[in-house]
């Protein structure tokens, strides 16, 4: 399609304002991740000044957040990876399967999703406690009792997203590796899955995202041995005041690995999030 | 391999497929037996049955005298084409050539020389390194023909892989399904809506509706001697010329069948079949190729009026109004009467047809064998 010159520079124009809208409180904050203590609140704000490491040193060694970012990608890449496991080869079957049930269940799945946090974090952390008491199975304040919760919101979406890239396929593609000497489980592994591979890429991104920035849930549920990142930001807003620097120096750090995997994987990002558009 | 299928059933409660009711049927070693018949008429669902990728709710499936009922797709040894899907898309022509080779777990250097030689068969030796993007429609299913034959299976099953080709590709496919069905003396299963091409494939013919195998026969057999009213009207193009009347029996053997407004005269031969069967109804039909332009009256001859004429190229269609019935009429092009005039109409006799009106069973498929 061929756009007008002058259409084009308006659209180039509007989307450069948005961007600039949108990033100057991400840069501002940003610059003061770098700003030494004595400027963090200068007012008016300083713009030019000498980079410093020491907001960065001070959140990670002295207050030990390395640890919490230790543990927010233990919890956000094994959400991930399990929704994965289980969610894919789930949407699989919704996507070729009608069973007794099969929509209600796929409705129900979309409703987990637009629960708000707030409502599951108590009854979670009920039913964490008597599971404690019944069974003696800890899963407060462990990894693996964060990634059990976030399951709730990650698996719906996994579901419905790699349902719609397998609905898109046709049937016969699977069932042609079937014929030729596959099982399924083969069929689906080495026809199937290559195909879909940009789906489960964006599929991974967001569910990632969603993981690593949760603070509900995690404040409820991890204690001192598990909490995460975002947790680890809310100690700089204290009473008294708020430690900018610090604050912004955990927020880059936070910030960083969904920008960084956003920009390594912007291709299969686009392929899978137009996945069927563009074919 | 000779395929046998026995008390087949795949029920309507099954909800994404068409439903088989009990069918029987036995495809000889070597034959290219076509499924024929219109959409939702089960013969899909009985080839998918016969690969496995359906499971029929009672009834064996044996080929070579195995019952390979109960056995997974991968080991029944068919290969299959579809309609809808040709190459996987993530791989280039040659990995999907190799690819039903790599179940097998053959040697790199054998998984070579077969991909290359199955290739030449089906003309696309040039096209190993493409991928999907780069190849045409009949291309990427002439990669289906090759990935179906890699293994040499016994028995190849075919499900409508032509109808997604444009008219000149599919017949130019055909010719060469004709020849691969030739020279790997396989047996061939062919599913397809299209009666022109079952015609022209066809060692045997199966004609289904509604479930239920209609006929069986060679092209021949289907179109000359079709064995009920559904199988006369759905095979041949255009199709035949169909109306209800009633019998007419005379003492001296004369066999009339009224239409409303005419009446038309079959020969004596046909008496045997029909006796004590004076006004007894019935649906009469003729093909389009049997009713003849002549100039002068005579027994059977009916007056009519052109309404329109379709060229078919050497032939023309005409469609003559007669006592108000539209008959489809084929002549010879350089014959053909324009749009508007009057004709004189002969229907012959011998090629007419009698079924049942309610049963809707041939009534002369006997004597029209005997004759044949």
């Amino acid at each position: 399609m061929v756009v007008p010159v002058r259409e084009r520079a308006l659209s180039y124009a509007i989307l450069t304002a948005m961007a600039v809208l949108v990033l100057i409180p991400v840069l501002a904050g940003s610059l003061t991740a770098f700003k030494p203590q004595i400027i963090w609140i200068s007012s008016p704000p300083v713009w030019f000044f000498e980079p410093t490491l020491e907001n960065f040193e001070f959140v990670l060694i002295t207050r030990q957040n390395w640890q919490h970012l230790r543990n927010s990608l233990i919890i956000s890449i094994g959400s991930v990876v399990i929704a994965l496991v289980l969610g894919v080869p789930a949407a699989y079957g919704f996507a070729r399967f009608r069973f007794r049930g099969s929509r209600g269940l796929m409705q129900w799945l979309i409703s987990l999703r637009m629960i708000p946090p707030i409502v599951v974090g108590l009854p979670f952390y009920a039913m964490f406690l008597f599971l404690e008491r019944a069974t003696g199975l800890g899963l407060r304040d462990t990894h693996f009792g964060l990634i059990l919760t976030y399951q709730t919101f990650l698996l719906p979406l996994v579901i419905w997203m790699m349902r719609g890239y397998f609905v898109e396929l046709p049937a016969a593609m699977e069932e042609s590796a079937m014929v030729e000497g596959y099982t399924r489980i083969g069929a689906l592994w080495r026809v199937v899955l290559p195909v879909v591979w940009p789906g489960i890429v964006a599929t991974a991104l967001l569910n990632f995202i969603f993981a690593w920035n949760e603070f509900f849930l995690a404040l409820i549920l991890a204690g001192n041995n598990t909490s995460t990142l975002p947790m680890a930001a809310g100690t700089y807003v204290v009473r008294a005041r708020v430690e900018w620097g610090n604050l912004f120096a955990v927020n880059l750090i936070i910030m960083m690995p969904v920008i960084v995997l956003t920009i390594f994987l912007r291709q299969q990002l686009v392929k899978g999030l137009t996945f069927g558009i563009l074919e | 391999m000779k395929v046998v299928l026995k008390d087949l059933v795949k029920d309507f409660k099954s909800a994404d497929t068409v439903a088989v009711n009990r069918i029987n049927l036995e495809i000889d070693q070597g034959e290219l037996a076509v499924l024929l018949g219109p959409s939702g008429c089960g013969k899909t669902t009985t080839l998918r049955m016969i690969a496995g990728l359906e499971q029929p709710d009672s009834g064996r499936i044996y080929i070579a005298e195995r019952d390979i009922t109960d056995l997974a797709p991968k080991d029944r040894r068919v290969a299959m084409v579809f309609q809808n899907f040709s190459m996987y898309p993530t791989m280039n022509v040659y990995d999907n050539i190799a690819f039903p080779l790599h179940a097998i777990k053959m040697d790199r250097k054998e998984i070579d020389r077969t991909v290359r030689e199955v290739a030449r068969l089906v003309n696309i030796d040039q096209l190993l390194e493409r991928g999907l993007r780069q190849v045409s429609g009949g291309e990427a299913q002439r990669v289906a023909l090759a990935r179906a034959m890699v293994r040499r299976p016994e028995v190849f099953l075919m499900d409508e892989p032509l109808s997604n080709l444009d008219a000149k590709l599919r017949v130019q496919l055909r010719t060469e399904i004709k020849r691969l069905h030739q020279d790997t003396g396989a047996t061939f299963i062919f599913v397809t809506h299209d009666q022109e091409e079952a015609m022209t494939l066809g060692d045997k013919i199966i004609v289904m509706n509604r479930g239920d195998i209609q006929q069986v026969g060679t092209p021949h057999e289907v179109f000359f001697t079709p064995r009920n009213a559904f199988v006369a009207n759905f095979v041949g193009t255009p199709s035949m010329n169909m109306l209800p009347g009633s019998l007419r029996i005379e003492e001296s053997g004369r066999i009339f069948v009224g239409l409303p407004d005419f009446e038309l005269e079959l020969p004596r031969r046909f008496a045997a079949g029909l006796r004590g069967m004076s006004s007894h109804h019935v649906i009469w039909g003729i093909r389009p190729e049997a009713i003849r332009l002549v100039s002068a009256p005579g027994g059977n001859c009916v007056p009519g009026l052109v309404e329109l004429v379709e060229a078919l190229g050497s032939r023309d269609l005409m469609f003559v109004r007669v006592h108000g019935q539209l008959f489809g009429v084929i002549v010879d092009a350089l014959d053909s009467v324009p749009a508007g005039e009057a004709c004189l109409l002969h229907f012959d006799g011998a090629h007419m047809h009698l079924f049942d009106a309610g049963s809707e069973l041939s009534l002369l498929l006997d004597e029209k064998t005997k004759g044949a």
